[in-house]
């Protein structure tokens, strides 16, 4: 889901850091205001670590092969902190690995990042429906993670199928990007999986991470 | 997620020209160079049947021949040798939004039938990726206990 150097034009490349600049900015503004900065940049910084390495992990799913994100879980359990560990984390894969590129790192960063963030008011709604009601954490969580993965696959598509170069096929690139969503839809059910047996599990052994 | 391995090799091809007589055929035939390119994601599996659009030294702007890997991710062509044509070539390999750029020199004189293997140079081996995630792991871990460490250890 990290779109590569090269793949847009540079305009495109120039909206994608804007945005990010004012998503960063204003999530900065958000964090400025909590009162427990200081216990939440550790959880934060430990979840950055985890994304970080979750993209190492490839999952062969033809026609392509996938890896975890995990935005949907980072936004429920860090709020705004979530983008700008995205955001980190994107920079260290693409720096590292050439996972991504540092043109579309802004870009990247929004079909990434920015699900996170409605994740996490997603979740928050779970203390206002009644946080004891095991049945409704599960299907907030699942659909925070898994619907957040979708958000950014169909970020991803709807950009890459508006700018395909013309020296390429563009129907048959166009019939492969969207054969590659059937892809992200089953790693959106692995990823919400996920995020339902991790904050299960943190609800039993420490319930006050999920609080924010 | 996605890097590829290109390998370039300089292949002997034989050409054949077609020439058709009345009663009787002739064959001409000369050697040429030809450029194999060989498509990987990086977790080794190949890039089949994905788009190749390859340009000419002379020209970057429109592409000199499209084309389509075969199974295991190869592609070959033939680039001609028209003296403004020395020079890099860019092949560029692109699938479902995943994909690469490649420069490939090409001097005067090389249509030898010499192999030459290369590649895009920047695969790590799966160690050294191992070693470059555990140090950025550390990096994270140990903003964590920095962030994290209690009041009463500082030294003020």
């Amino acid at each position: 889901m990290h779109i590569p150097d090269g793949f847009l034009s540079p305009s495109v490349c120039i909206t994608g850091y804007a945005l990010t600049g004012g998503v960063t900015w204003y999530c900065l503004r958000q964090i400025e205001r909590d009162r427990n900065i200081q216990a939440n940049i550790p959880k934060a910084s430990l979840l950055t670590a985890a994304f970080f390495v979750a993209s190492l992990i490839n999952i062969p799913i033809p026609p392509t092969s996938i890896h975890l994100i995990f935005n949907g879980l980072m936004g429920a359990l860090l709020g705004y902190y979530a983008f700008l560990a995205i955001l980190i984390g994107l920079f260290f894969q693409a720096v590292m690995f050439q996972h991504g590129g540092m043109s579309t790192l802004g870009v990247n960063a929004i079909i990434i990042g920015s699900p996170s963030i409605a994740a996490y008011h997603l979740f928050q709604q779970r203390g206002r429906l009644g946080s004891n009601k095991p049945v409704l954490t599960t299907i907030l969580s699942f659909v925070s993670g898994a619907g957040a993965l979708l958000l950014s696959a169909a970020m991803f598509a709807i950009l890459l199928v508006t700018n395909i170069s013309p020296d390429m096929d563009v129907n048959a690139e166009r019939t492969a990007i969207l054969i590659s969503l059937s892809g992200y839809s089953i790693q959106a059910v692995i990823e919400g999986v996920f995020t339902v047996m991790l904050i299960s599990f943190l609800e039993k052994v420490k319930p006050e991470l999920l609080k924010s | 997620m996605i890097r590829f391995y290109f390998f370039l090799s300089l292949l002997a091809l034989i050409a054949v020209p077609e020439k058709t007589l009345a009663h009787g055929a002739n064959i001409e035939y000369r050697q040429t160079a030809a450029i194999t390119i060989e498509a990987k994601y990086d977790d080794g599996t190949p890039m089949a049947n994905a788009q190749v659009v390859v340009y000419a030294p002379s020209d970057r702007a429109t592409p000199w021949l499209k084309g389509t890997t075969d199974e295991s991710g190869n592609f070959t062509f033939v680039p001609d040798t028209k003296p403004e044509n020395i020079g890099d070539w860019d092949v560029k390999v692109r699938q479902s939004g995943h994909g690469d750029i490649t420069s490939i020199p090409l001097s005067e004189g090389e249509n030898v039938a010499d192999t030459q293997l290369a590649s895009g140079g920047r695969g790590y081996t799966s160690a050294q990726k191992a070693i470059m995630a555990a140090a950025g792991i550390w990096g994270f871990i140990g903003t964590a206990l920095y962030f994290s460490r209690s009041k009463s250890s500082k030294l003020d």
